[in-house]
C-alpha cells in the first residue's frame, strides 16, 4: 500500500509547481493608461517565458476600490497584489511614506541620489512585512494649484485646501500652516473644485491634467510640495509558491517594467508642466523668506508626528544624511 | 490616461463623413460619392479608393479657398480617413493637421474669439461657446471633430490632452443646439470622453452611459458602433460583463446594411467580435 501511495504523494507534492498560477492584481490606473499598458506587456512576457505557468489578471480603474480596499482584499485572499500609491503602501509599511513628507526634496537630482540608497531598504522592509515589491516608480512632484496666487504660507489663509482622506501627513502640514484642510476622497475632488467646496489642490502635473483639475485652477506654486510614487506589490506568500526560476522571471520582467515607468513618468511630468503653462495657468514662485517660514512650521509638525510614532525616525535620519551629502557634493561642484 | 481616447475615436469619425460629403453637393458628385462610401460593405475598397477623393477635395478647396461647405467636407473626410485607415503615426498626424486647418478656416472667421480662447484656460473658453447659434452647427461640429482627431494623433502631447475638456464642451454645445444632429452622433463622442476616467478617479461613467444611450436611441438603434463603444468604454470600465456581452451579441445579430451606416456597421461588427473574444480574459 505504501509503495502505491508514495508515487501519489510525490505527485501531489509536485502539483503546486506544475499548476499555473494566476495573480489577481488591482490598481487605480485605468485600462489604457501607461501603467496598465506596461504591466499588461510585462504580464504577457512573463506568461510567454514561463510557458503559461504564471499569468496575471488585472482589475484596472479602481474597480476593486481604493488602495486601502485593495489591501483589505489581499488580506482576505480575494486578490494577490496591487499597483499601489505611496500613501496606500503605508498600511503595509509606515516608513513607505517617507518620500511624501512635505518639502522634503528640492529637486529631482536630490530624489535620485536619495532613492538609490533608500529604495532597497524600503523594498526589503516590505518583504519582511509579507509583500514582494518590484520596484518603486515615480509619480512626480506634487505642486500646489489654486484659484489665486499662493507665493507663501500667508497666502494660504482663507483657502479651502483639499487633502486626501486619511492622509495624516498632509493634514498636519496644512494645519501647521494655519489652514484647516478639507479631506475628500479622490472621487470627489473635481466635483469639489467645480462646486467651490475646495479651491486648492496638490497634484503632479500629469495627474492634474488627467483628472481635469486644471480646468478649475488658475495658479501653480513653483515649489515641489511632496514627492509621489507607487509600486507593484504581490503578497509574498502567494509569490513564493512559484518555482524559483519563475520567481526570477517575474522579478526581472516586472522590475524592468517599473524601472521604465519610473523614467518615463519624469518626462511626462516635464511635458505636462509645460502644458499647464500653455493652458494659461500662471506660475507663481515661492518667495525664499516665506519658504523658510513655511518649511520650519511643517518640519515642526512632522517632528511631532514622528514623536507620536508615524514611523521609525531612524530611516528619516539616514535619508537626511544622504540628502546632506548630496547637497554638499552639488555645492562643491 | 486620456490616451485611451486614441483608439476609441477611430471608426466613429467615419459617420462624420456623411455630413461632410453631402455638403459637397455643389461639386455635382458629392452626394452620390458619399453615399457610395458609407454604403460600402468592404472597408478595404474604401481604404484603397478614398485617397483619390482626398486629392479631389484638396483641388476643389484650392480653387475656392473660402468655401465653407467645401472646407467642412475636406476636414471631415481627412479626419474620418485618418482615424479609421491610417495606422502610421506620422502620416496620421499630417492628415490631422490638414483636417484641423480646413476646420479652422471654416469655423474661425465667424468665431475668432472661440478659436483664440481655445489655447487658453478652460474657464475663459467655455462661455464663448454660448454665442454659437444653430446656423453654425456644421462648422462647430467639424471643428470639434478635427480637434478630437488632432488629440488622437498627438496622444503623447500633454497640451493636446489638456484640451479634452474644451472639446467635450464643444460637443455639449452641438447637442444643446440640436440633440438629433447627425442622428445623434455627437452623443457618441460625449460618451467616449465621459467614460475616460474611472469612478475611483472622479470620473462619471454614468453620464457617459447616458450619452451612449442617446446615440443609440437617436439613431433608432441603427448605429451599431454606439453599442460597441458602450460595451468597450462603459461596461468594461464598470466591470459589467453581462451588459458587455449582451450589447455585443446584439451587434453581431443586427443587420449591418443600413443606408448611410453600412461601412461603419461592418467595422463595428468586426470590433464586436474582437471584444467578445477577449471578454473572458478581461472580466
Amino acid at each position: 500500500m505504501l509503495r502505491l501511495l508514495l508515487p501519489l504523494l510525490a505527485l501531489i507534492c509536485l502539483l503546486p509547481a506544475a499548476q499555473a498560477t494566476e495573480f489577481k492584481i488591482a490598481t487605480l490606473a485605468p485600462d489604457g493608461s501607461s501603467w496598465m499598458n506596461a504591466m499588461k506587456q510585462g504580464a504577457s512576457e512573463i506568461e510567454q517565458r514561463t510557458g503559461g505557468r504564471v499569468t496575471f489578471r488585472f482589475y484596472p480603474g479602481g474597480i476593486m476600490g481604493n488602495d486601502r480596499s485593495v489591501l483589505r482584499r489581499i488580506r482576505v485572499g480575494q486578490l494577490h497584489g496591487g499597483a499601489i500609491t505611496g500613501g496606500g503602501l503605508s498600511e503595509i509599511l509606515p516608513e513607505s511614506q517617507i518620500y511624501s513628507l512635505p518639502f522634503l526634496f528640492e529637486d529631482y537630482a536630490e530624489v535620485d541620489s536619495v532613492r538609490k540608497k533608500i529604495d532597497p531598504q524600503l523594498i526589503s522592509a516590505m518583504y519582511d512585512k509579507g509583500f514582494v515589491s518590484f520596484g518603486i516608480s515615480e509619480g512626480g512632484f506634487a505642486y500646489l494649484l489654486s484659484n489665486s496666487a499662493i507665493s507663501g504660507v500667508t497666502d494660504l489663509a482663507g483657502h479651502k485646501v483639499w487633502i486626501p482622506e486619511g492622509d495624516d501627513i498632509s493634514r498636519a502640514a496644512f494645519q501647521a500652516s494655519g489652514v484647516s484642510p478639507i479631506p475628500l476622497p479622490l472621487t470627489d475632488v473635481l466635483t469639489g473644485l467645480q462646486t467651490g467646496l475646495i479651491d486648492t489642490v496638490a497634484g503632479s502635473p500629469t495627474g492634474v491634467i488627467a483628472l481635469q483639475w486644471h480646468t478649475r485652477v488658475s495658479h501653480l506654486t513653483e515649489a515641489p510640495l511632496m514627492y509621489l510614487y507607487g509600486s507593484l506589490v504581490i503578497q509574498r506568500r502567494a509569490f513564493e509558491r512559484l518555482k524559483q526560476a519563475d520567481q526570477q522571471i517575474v522579478h526581472e520582467v516586472m522590475g524592468n517594467t517599473f524601472r521604465t515607468l519610473d523614467r518615463s513618468m519624469r518626462d511626462d511630468n516635464h511635458r505636462a508642466m509645460e502644458a499647464l503653462r500653455t493652458q494659461g495657468i500662471q506660475f507663481v514662485p515661492l518667495q525664499q523668506a516665506e519658504m523658510v517660514i513655511w518649511r520650519s512650521k511643517v518640519d515642526q509638525a512632522m517632528d511631532k508626528l514622528l514623536d507620536n510614532g508615524l514611523f521609525d525616525a531612524a530611516l528619516l535620519q539616514q535619508l537626511r544624511r544622504h540628502q546632506q551629502a548630496h547637497r554638499s557634493q552639488s555645492a562643491s561642484n | 490616461m486620456q490616451r485611451c481616447f486614441l483608439r476609441s475615436l477611430s471608426v466613429i469619425l467615419l459617420s462624420a463623413l456623411l455630413g461632410g460629403c453631402a455638403s459637397m453637393m455643389t461639386s455635382g458628385l458629392g452626394e452620390n460619392l458619399s453615399q457610395a462610401i458609407m454604403n460600402q460593405d468592404d472597408p478595404q475598397t474604401v481604404q484603397a479608393g478614398a485617397p483619390a477623393y482626398l486629392l479631389l477635395i484638396d483641388s476643389l478647396i484650392a480653387g475656392d479657398p473660402e468655401n465653407t461647405r467645401m472646407l467642412v467636407a475636406g476636414s471631415r473626410l481627412y479626419s474620418a480617413y485618418a482615424s479609421v485607415f491610417v495606422e502610421d503615426m506620422e502620416r496620421g498626424q499630417r492628415m490631422a493637421v490638414r483636417g484641423l486647418d480646413y476646420a479652422e478656416r471654416a469655423f474661425c472667421p465667424r468665431h475668432a474669439a472661440v478659436c483664440e480662447a481655445a489655447n487658453g484656460p478652460y474657464l475663459a473658453f467655455q462661455p464663448h461657446l454660448e454665442q454659437i447659434r444653430q446656423r453654425d452647427i456644421d462648422t462647430l461640429y467639424t471643428y470639434a471633430l478635427a480637434q478630437a482627431l488632432w488629440i488622437q494623433r498627438h496622444s503623447h502631447d500633454w497640451s493636446a490632452i489638456a484640451n479634452l475638456p474644451k472639446i467635450e464642451a464643444m460637443f455639449e454645445r452641438v447637442v444643446a443646439l440640436d440633440a438629433d444632429y447627425q442622428q445623434g452622433d455627437p452623443w457618441l463622442y460625449l460618451g467616449i470622453i465621459r467614460t475616460l476616467l474611472p469612478p475611483a478617479m472622479g470620473g462619471k461613467p454614468e453620464a457617459g452611459r447616458e450619452a451612449f444611450e442617446q446615440a443609440i436611441a437617436r439613431s433608432n438603434g441603427e448605429n451599431l458602433m454606439a453599442k460597441v463603444e458602450l460595451a468597450r468604454r462603459y461596461a468594461r470600465l464598470v466591470f459589467e460583463q453581462e451588459l458587455h456581452d449582451r450589447l455585443l451579441h446584439e451587434v453581431m445579430q443586427a443587420d449591418e446594411n443600413v443606408p448611410g451606416r453600412t461601412l461603419s456597421n461592418v467595422l463595428a461588427k468586426r470590433q464586436a467580435r474582437e471584444l467578445l473574444d477577449s471578454s473572458a480574459d478581461y472580466f
